[in-house]
Order: structure tokens, then C-alpha cells, then sequence
């Protein structure tokens, strides 16, 4: 502030520059706070439907699918994909909310039990009874999709269990045998360690992929009845002599070096897990059957000719059958039950029956779960591949649903949070055990 | 600053009763004028405040549905729950070492670009890159560089004690990184502050000291310092709320882990109401939070004398 | 900032733009070296290393195609650069992400002025110690920091149907820009003499032509200051947009950088490329303004 232009006389109305000033200013503020009033919230109702889907990588055969359902659908379908790693809460805040979305990807369980206990959700038990939902896929995933017995959602998307992907070529190069057996892994892990690659490429930041670990490990040590127990609510199968010795397995592994050293700050949602696998820094990773697809994408020539595949070994001493599986029987679409276009929003998730979107599917790498989908296994980019998977889901005893989806999301949240301390070194076995006792004991919702 | 009137009071306009009282209140707007940025504040500033109360007692409410009044039971967990103690102890430490690492080498040299004229170009250039990025692009450039497999993390890990680059995987590295990269983005502002305040200080009292024979180092703490008492509060002030409740570098740069290693205060707020869903227990920690900055906020008040309205040429 | 006329033979004036066009007189050399600083001559030097190294990194290896990046060598010269990355941001909607900045920042800069310039008037010159009451009720919402109420304030805007919109934005982020636009507002208000506003009241002026005649005209440097700093709050704000916007036509530059980030992974140059684009407004803005800027800046921690 100088001097001068207090010599004005202030008695004189604004003038010149200030006023032209103020005038664009108030323009330009006017323009954008019209500009804000027309971009409010998106939402149901009118010509579309939004449909929200998971984020990672392969969701170009749901945007084609959403493309021609467009061309003959009246009401269009807006799909919205969000980042994985938020997938979970911004879910929930828009379901929260008035912008919530008329359809929804999701994995059935534990991770739609909120919303059908609030009566959130459309029930399709009787749209599977008709065409063309009617026998279109198989009985024991539509049953995953499933909460008290009715049908909550559709699948649309292939299964996704657990598989140890592994480079042959590596392998072949260090002279090692296919890590189906724990005393294989173990000298893979050794040998690959003192030759500087990492064992297991280990997304360990976004602490779902160590959770797979623990899955397995519990149900190949005790059964997969450990867990059943838990997630029917009897918080002491947390303390389970499986879980014990599959958390003392973990710190083993861990000190081993299976995981290399870098995996507290690797991530798998940003693909830098896959890469290392892809890229030939690392030998082995224990992942959903999705990265194939990852790989298949971006790194097509590995995936193509060093990928191999095969079951999570047997652990000595241990009850459990080898041939138990966990991961995502499938993911699903679920309907809003507050949505405004009821009929496009269940045209929609029907024409997850289309043959054309299960050959879609996979050409990508998924294996479906329609009911036909055996005799199209042929048409698989990797016929062995398709070949095994098929055949690992079909023979399993039991297929156990991740356990952060399979229990609510209020306690698979904190499992997740309390398995990156675990693999960090910041909880004991028997802190891991009693948190998550009090986690699961303090929720109201379970 | 005070500026000279445009001409003299008249002479026969006392202040006294009557019509001068009346002259006096002419003009004078009447504090419904206040009114809409008062209403609107307490909207969307004060009325959440209260409802985080409320919410703090109503249990485990998950946004599905309405909250009810349920009791105290999330205040118990908040007093028993380590994870909070060690956010809290995360948050001071944090805080801590943030104020340690800026403030000298901001004092330093803002005091120095203060007297310099010389370099003043590159300098300010150099200093304000990091205030062109926003909080959001400095955590996301450095989360890029200091990926371990991909970034530059491998390179440059061993020199400072990293030998596999796994910086923001251990965790006092992703510590060490908070503070760094909270340093980097704000030293800018805090530098500019100093700078600002170190120009007022009259030039004759270096003169005398110089006279008197004192050395660069005796004129820093016996003049420097003193003079700059105020600004040095300001700026720690600034620094000690911000460190507090900053989110969006621990959010984007480390999400609290390693593990929970680097889990503070405002970030478990964060999880435990949008990723844990539980919106009673997030609004007791957060209401918790907001009695600690409240406390620190009138401590700044009263310390500086904000809270009068006086000019800030009273007393110079 | 005084000057003193006594001594001739060091520079008294600490206005910078004059002391380039002023005559310097060349000092002795040990007095030179007397007045030279070191430690804080190498602090700076270091700390110049400090803050160019990522942005060189940055700008860098945003033109190396991916494949050069996963090399790891980000430090080297990029040796087949090329734009292709700065396309790929480009192509993902960075234009609509950039509108969507500068509506939620001239918005919110707007409703902040239009809100607290008549508030901090009626602060100052209103009658009566509810003027007092009011400021010490914005001076408590400074301790209010906008992750703790983030909960409320997501359950009040779902409430209210703004969320999702660029609304659940601006107003929020206005809210919490007004205690300090308050507090600076105030200060420069009540450095307007008294004497000022009695020679209007005598005139018989009203107190809105007070406020518009008097009071804006001389309070621009604090109007330009605490403009800078809400509308760098709305710039660079992410927890508001984060958790009260949700779908792609609402993101905003920082919500957008994030997802974008998430989107590429580990194709680092197409982040570095995101990021560098982020930086050109702002660039662009302070060299155009780079004083206002920054006696913005340092206008609020000045006092």
C-alpha cells in the first residue's frame, strides 16, 4: 500500500482499473459458479445408468461389452472404473449417498453383506430362474454370489483362483524342479536367492497379496475349516494352532528371504509385483489367476512363452487337502435397489450370459464360469492354461473366498491393515491373533 | 502502515455526546453484516465439529443406514487402543523432527537472501519450483522416485544407508522421508517468512555491533534472533498445526505404512472412517485431534497477540 | 524500513527492486569478505542441489519411453526422447481435469472475497463486543484442520445431494480459507486510519459506500493476499475432492494426478509426464505475477 493512493479523495466512486478489475473478476466468478451448478452430481436417473467397476488393468472387455450394449440399449450405460486401491471406499461412500451407482462390481460374500442387510440390493433370485440367466452358469458360483440363500449377484468376470506362477525359463536355467512341493519351493527360494533374483515377486504394500499366504497356509496346515469357523463368527479360531504355525511359517519365509528385501514398499495395484515377474527379476509369484491377463498385456512375450503355473505345495505335517483353493470363485454385478432404471440395470447384468462376452472373456485370459464353458476351453490363449485352471477349480474340495472379502468389509479392512504389520515385523503371532479376535468381536455387523 | 489523512480534521468535531455520538455511529455498519460469512462458516466448519461429536457416540455406524445414540463406547476404545498411543507418538515425532529439520536451514537462509541482493533471481526461482507443485505432485514425484525396483531408490539408497533401496519399505526410512519430502515442500514459505522478517530488522543495530566489534556469529544470536522472535514463533506456529494434521503427503507417500509404521494421528482418522468403516470410532479421534489443536491454536493467540486487534504498527 | 542516512558506505535500502538500479559502490575487498556468509552460502548451495535433482529427474525421464525407464537410469540424459508420454496424459483427459481446477479455485476465490471482505469490515468497525466474539470464533475454526471433520462433512454433503459435484468442493474449501482470510483481512482493515473514515462520515456517506470507496480500494494488498492463499488452497487441495467426488467428470487436478499415477503404475515417465504438465499453470501464473505471489505468500505469515 503506498502513499498514493490515499492522496485520491476517497469520497470518488471506484474508477479505472480497480472497477474493470472487480468487473472480470465477477465475470469470470459468475461463469464458474454456473459452471459448477451445471457439473453436479452424476448419479441415476434420466437416460443412463452408471455402473461402477474395479480398476486394475483388464477392464477393457467390460468397456467393449458396455460399448455394444450401448448400440441397442436405449438408456445408455455409463461404466466408471475405479483405482483398485479405492475401490472398496468409494463404493461405499457413493452407496452412501445420493450419486450412488445403479449396478456394481463386487465379490459377493462378506463384501455385499452391508448393503443386503440395509436392503440396498435388487434381489435376482428370480431372474436366475428364467432365461437367460436360467442355467447359464455354474451352481457353485452363482452360490458365491449368494447371501441366506438368494441371489444377489451375476458374474461377470471368470474364476479367480490362487495360482503359484513361475518362470520356466529361470527354472530350467538353475536347474530346478517345478515348485509343487514344499521341499522344491524351498530350494528354488535358496537357489534363487544367492544368484540375486527375488523368489516371490511380493506386492506386500497393498497387504491383500500377503494375505494370500496366509490363506493357504492355514488351510494346507489345518483344513479349511479354520477359517469356515471364523468367518461363522467364532472369534477363537484366530488363535487356531493352523494360524499359529502358519504365522511362524511366514516369519520363516520372510527371514528366508523368499520374498526378497524390497517387498515392505512393492505394490501389486501399481503392477510393480508383476513387472518384477514379468521383467525376469523375479522368479515365482503366488497370485490371483487375473495377472495372467496382467501379463498377457504387459509383458506378452513371457507370458507367451516363460509363464508356467501350478498348485500351492503341500505343507509337511499338515491336514489340509492339496487340492483346496482359495481366491475369487468370481466377481459380480449387483443392483442398486434405489436405482431408476430397473430394466436397463438388469438388461445389463444379463447380458452377462451372452456368448459373445464369455468369448470376450476368454480371448483375455479368463477362464468363465459359464456352464459351457469347458467345451470353449480350447479357444484360450494358453490351452494348458486354460486346461489347468479349469480343472484345479473343478476337482477342489473346497474353494475359500478371500478372507477380506469373505468376512465385512469392517473387519477385512483392519485384517488387511494387521497383515502388512505382521509382514512388516510390527505384530507378533500372538498380537496378529488377539487384534484380530478384537476386531472381528467388536464388530456389529458380524 | 499508517496513511496520512487527505486533510485536517476540522477543528470543531470533537468527539463527545450527542450529536458527535451520532456522527461517530453514522457509517458504521451494523454487525448484521457479518452475518452470511458467519452463517456459512458455522455451516460448514462448526456444525460438522458438533456432529463429529454426536457420531462419537454413536458406536460402530457405518454410513449404511442412521446413526444412534449408542454411549461412551468409543471413547473407551480411543483411551485403551495402542495403535492410537502410537500414532500419537508417531504425530509428535513427526511434528518433532519436521520443525528440527526446517527451521534452521530456513533461518539460514532467509536470513542470508535477505541481506544478498545479488543472487536474489536464481535463488527465488530455485526456492519457489517446489511452491509451483502442488502437496499432491511432490508426494506422487517422490513416491516415483523412490520406488525401490523402478525408481531411484536403488541408486541413490546406499548413500544414505539403504543398501537395497528399500527406503519407504523400512520404517524409520519412510519416517525419515515424510519429513524430508514435508521439509522440501514447504521450505519455500517458510524461508520467505523468515526473509520477510529479517528486512525489518533495522540495519543500525548491525552497524553498532559491527562498531562494537562483534563477529557475524555473536551479531546472528544476539541480534538476528531476538529481532526475529516473532516470525520465528509464527512460522513454528504454522509448522506445529500443519505437521499435526498434514494427510495428503502421508496419504500419497507412505498410506501409513510401512505396516502401520508411519500410521499418524490424522491418517488413522482417515482409515478408520473410509476404509475400516467405522465412522463413531474415526469422529472420536478426530473430535480428540480437534481439542488438541484448539488448545495449541489459543496457546498461538495468546503467545502473539493475534486475538488483539491492534495494528501490527503498535509497538514498533 | 527505514533508512539511515548516516552511513555511506554500505547499502541501507531493502527494497530489492531498487538496489539493482541503485549505484553500488564497490566495498573493500576484507570487508567483502567480512559480510560473506559460508555456512549459509552453502546451505543454500546444498539446498539448491536439493530441489533441482527430483525436478531435473522429473522433467527427465518424463520424455524416456518406458522400456528406458525400467532401466532404472533416470538420472542419465534421456537418449531417445520422445513426447510420447506427455501425449498419453494429455489424451486422458488432463484438459477437462484443468478446467475442472480452475473453476473450483475462481469459485471458491469468489465466494471467500464476497463473504469476508463485509465480514472483517463489519469486524473492525462494527460497535460492541459481539464484533470480538465473531473474530474469536473464526480465530477457533483455525484449529479446526480439515481431515477431522472430513466424516461429518461427507454425511452432511451426501445429505444435502452435493455429493459428487464440484460444489462439495468449492464450499467446503471456501469454509476453511475464511478464518485466515479473516485474520489478514482484519489486519489491513485496521491500518486504515480513523481519521479516514470520519472525514466519510462526515460527508455522510453510508457504510456501504464506505466499504466500496474506501475500505477496498485501500485494502488490495491484503484482498491480493489472502486471494493467492484460498486460491492456492482450492489449487492444491486434495482431501475435499478425495472424499466428496467420485466420478471422472469431477476430478480435479490432484485427484486426477493420483489416479492417473495409480493408472500408469510403474510407467514412470507417464507420471513424471502428468506431473510436469500439473506444474505449467502454476509456472506460468508465477512468472506472470511472481510479486503479487509471493508477498501473498509471505503476506500471511508477515504479520
Amino acid at each position: 500500500m503506498t502513499t498514493k493512493s490515499a492522496r485520491r479523495s476517497p469520497a470518488r466512486p471506484l474508477g479505472g482499473r480497480l472497477a474493470r478489475a472487480t468487473l472480470a473478476f465477477t465475470l469470470a466468478a459468475g461463469l464458474c459458479l454456473g459452471a459448477a451448478a451445471c457439473s453436479s452430481s452424476s448419479g441415476a436417473g434420466g437416460g443412463s445408468i452408471t455402473v461402477y467397476t474395479y480398476g486394475d488393468g483388464s477392464t477393457d472387455i467390460q468397456q467393449t461389452a458396455v460399448n455394444d450394449f450401448n448400440k441397442t440399449s436405449k438408456v445408455k450405460v455409463d461404466l466408471v472404473v475405479v483405482q483398485g486401491s479405492d475401490y472398496t471406499p468409494k463404493l461405499r461412500a457413493a452407496m452412501g449417498s445420493s450419486a450412488a451407482p445403479d449396478v456394481f462390481f463386487n465379490w459377493g460374500g462378506g463384501s455385499i453383506l452391508p448393503y443386503v442387510q440395509a436392503g440396498q440390493l435388487v434381489n435376482l433370485t428370480a431372474d436366475f430362474s428364467q432365461a437367460p440367466l436360467k442355467g447359464a452358469f455354474l451352481p457353485s458360483i452363482v452360490a458365491a454370489g449368494a447371501v441366506n440363500g438368494q441371489d444377489y449377484g451375476v458374474p461377470m468376470r471368470g474364476m479367480q483362483p490362487v495360482i503359484l506362477f513361475y518362470n520356466k525359463a529361470l527354472f530350467a536355467q538353475y536347474g530346478l524342479q517345478t515348485p509343487d512341493t514344499w521341499s522344491a519351493m524351498q530350494a528354488a527360494i535358496s537357489t534363487f536367492k544367492a544368484h540375486g533374483v527375488i523368489p516371490f515377486a511380493l506386492g506386500d504394500s497393498d497387504n491383500w497379496p500377503s494375505l494370500m499366504w496366509l490363506e493357504y497356509l492355514v488351510d494346507r496346515i489345518g483344513g479349511p475349516s479354520v477359517f469356515t469357523g471364523i468367518q461363522n463368527g467364532d472369534t477363537s479360531g484366530w488363535s487356531n494352532p493352523a494360524m499359529s504355525t502358519a504365522l511362524g511359517d511366514i516369519q520363516s519365509l520372510i527371514k528366508e528371504g523368499a520374498f526378497g528385501s524390497t517387498f515392505t514398499s512393492t505394490g501389486y495395484n501399481d503392477n510393480a509385483a508383476t513387472t518384477l515377474l514379468g521383467t525376469g527379476k523375479a522368479a515365482m509369484q503366488l497370485m490371483g489367476s487375473w495377472d495372467y491377463s496382467n501379463q498377457l498385456t504387459n509383458h506378452t512375450a513371457f507370458a507367451k512363452n516363460d509363464e508356467a503355473f501350478t498348485t500351492f505345495p503341500a505343507v509337511p505335517g499338515g491336514v489340509g487337502n492339496a487340492a483346496d483353493v482359495v481366491g475369487n470363485p468370481a466377481n459380480y454385478w449387483s443392483i442398486n435397489a434405489r436405482t431408476k432404471n430397473l430394466s436397463t440395470a438388469v438388461a445389463f447384468v444379463e447380458y452377462m450370459a451372452q456368448a459373445s462376452y464369455e468369448k470376450a472373456l476368454l480371448a483375455g485370459g479368463w477362464i468363465t464360469t459359464n456352464s459351457d464353458t469347458a467345451s470353449l476351453l480350447p479357444s484360450f490363449p494358453n490351452p494348458a492354461f486354460g486346461e489347468f485352471q479349469f480343472q484345479m477349480v473343478q476337482k477342489a474340495p473346497a474353494f475359500q473366498l478371500s478372507w477380506d472379502q469373505a468376512l465385512p468389509t469392517t473387519v477385512g479392512t483392519p485384517l488387511d491393515t494387521e497383515v502388512g504389520k505382521f509382514f512388516a515385523g510390527q505384530v507378533s503371532v500372538s498380537q496378529f491373533e488377539s487384534d484380530m479376535a478384537s476386531a472381528q468381536k467388536s464388530d456389529s455387523s458380524s | 502502515m499508517t496513511l496520512a489523512a487527505p486533510r485536517p480534521a476540522p477543528a470543531r468535531a470533537p468527539r463527545r455526546r450527542g450529536p458527535g455520538r451520532r456522527a461517530a455511529r453514522v457509517g458504521r455498519p451494523r454487525l448484521t453484516w457479518a452475518l452470511p460469512g458467519l452463517l456459512f462458516f458455522m455451516l460448514f466448519a462448526v456444525v460438522p465439529m458438533l456432529y463429529s461429536l454426536y457420531l462419537s457416540f454413536c458406536g460402530n455406524w457405518g454410513g449404511i443406514g442412521s446413526a444412534h445414540l449408542v454411549g461412551a463406547v468409543d471413547w473407551q476404545r480411543l483411551v485403551d487402543d495402542s495403535t492410537i498411543r502410537q500414532a500419537t507418538r508417531l504425530t509428535i515425532e513427526l511434528t518433532v523432527l519436521s520443525w528440527l529439520f526446517q527451521t534452521p536451514i530456513a533461518l539460514l537462509i532467509g536470513v542470508w537472501a535477505a541481506g544478498r541482493q545479488r543472487h536474489r533471481a536464481v535463488l527465488s526461482a530455485v526456492f519457489f519450483i517446489p511452491l509451483v507443485l502442488s502437496s499432491t505432485a511432490i508426494s506422487l514425484l517422490f513416491k516415483a522416485l523412490l520406488d525401490p525396483n523402478f525408481g531411484l531408490a536403488h541408486a541413490i539408497g546406499p548413500w544414505i544407508g539403504f543398501s537395497d533401496g528399500n527406503i519407504l519399505g523400512s520404517p524409520n526410512g519412510a519416517l525419515a522421508m515424510l519429513v524430508f519430502v514435508g521439509g522440501w515442500q514447504f521450505m519455500p514459505f517458510h524461508t520467505l517468512i523468515y526473509q520477510g522478517g529479517a528486512r525489518q530488522v533495522p540495519q543500525m543495530l548491525y552497524q553498532a555491533a559491527e562498531i562494537d566489534g562483534a563477529g557475524r556469529v555473536a551479531q546472528f544470536f544476539h541480534i538476528t534472533l531476538p529481532q526475529l522472535r516473532h516470525t520465528i514463533t509464527t512460522s513454528s506456529v504454522l509448522m506445529v498445526v500443519g505437521s499435526l494434521t498434514s494427510f495428503e503427503t502421508v496419504f500419497l507417500l507412505t498410506a501409513g505404512g510401512p505396516g502401520s509404521a508411519t500410521t499418524t494421528l490424522s491418517f488413522a482418522m482417515y482409515q478408520n472412517a473410509f476404509a475400516d468403516f467405522n465412522y463413531g470410532y474415526a469422529s472420536a479421534l478426530g473430535t480428540g485431534l480437534v481439542v488438541l489443536s484448539t488448545l495449541l491454536s489459543l496457546l498461538m493467540v495468546r503467545f502473539t497477540g493475534f486475538g488483539s486487534m491492534r495494528s501490527a504498527r503498535e509497538g514498533m | 524500513m527505514r533508512r539511515v542516512a548516516i552511513v555511506t558506505s554500505t547499502r541501507m535500502n531493502t527494497d530489492p527492486e531498487l538496489s539493482g538500479r541503485a549505484t553500488r559502490r564497490r566495498r573493500p575487498l576484507r570487508a567483502r569478505l567480512r559480510r560473506a556468509n559460508p555456512a549459509a552460502g552453502l546451505a543454500s548451495l546444498v539446498w539448491l542441489l536439493i530441489v533441482v535433482v527430483p525436478v531435473y529427474v522429473m522433467v527427465n525421464a518424463s520424455l524416456m519411453p518406458q522400456g528406458e525407464a525400467l532401466g532404472g537410469k533416470l538420472l542419465e540424459p534421456a537418449a531417445h526422447a520422445t513426447f510420447a508420454n506427455y501425449q498419453l496424459v494429455l489424451r486422458s483427459g488432463f484438459f477437462h481435469l484443468l478446467l475442472n481446477n480452475v473453476i473450483v479455485t475462481v469459485a471458491t476465490i469468489a465466494i471467500v472475497l464476497v463473504l469476508c471482505v463485509p465480514l472483517a469490515f463489519a469486524v473492525v468497525r462494527a460497535r460492541g463486543a459481539r464484533a470480538l466474539l465473531v473474530f474469536r470464533v473464526f480465530l477457533l475454526g483455525l484449529a479446526i484442520p480439515a481431515p477431522v471433520i472430513i466424516v461429518p462433512l461427507y454425511v452432511m454433503v451426501s445429505k444435502f445431494g452435493l455429493y459428487d459435484s464440484l460444489w462439495a468442493i468449492i464450499l467446503p474449501t471456501a469454509a476453511f480459507a475464511m478464518p485466515v482470510t479473516l485474520l489478514v483481512l482484519v489486519g489491513t482493515m485496521r491500518d486504515i486510519s480513523e481519521e479516514l473514515y470520519e472525514s466519510m462520515a462526515i460527508e455522510g456517506a453510508s457504510p456501504a459506500r464506505m466499504l466500496v470507496s474506501l475500505v477496498i480500494p485501500l485494502s488490495k494488498g491484503g484482498i491480493s493476499t489472502v486471494s493467492v492463499f484460498a486460491g492456492l488452497a482450492a489449487w492444491n487441495g486434495l482431501i475435499f475432492p478425495l472424499i466428496l467426488t467420485q466420478s471422472p467428470q469431477n476430478q480435479v487436478l490432484t485427484t486426477g494426478l493420483w489416479n492417473l499415477s495409480s493408472e500408469y503404475g510403474v510407467d514412470v515417465p507417464a507420471t513424471l509426464a502428468a506431473l510436469t504438465l500439473s506444474a505449467i499453470p502454476m509456472l506460468v501464473l508465477y512468472l506472470a505475477a511472481r510479486r503479487a505471489l509471493i508477498s501473498g505468500v509471505m503476506g500471511v505469515g508477515g504479520k
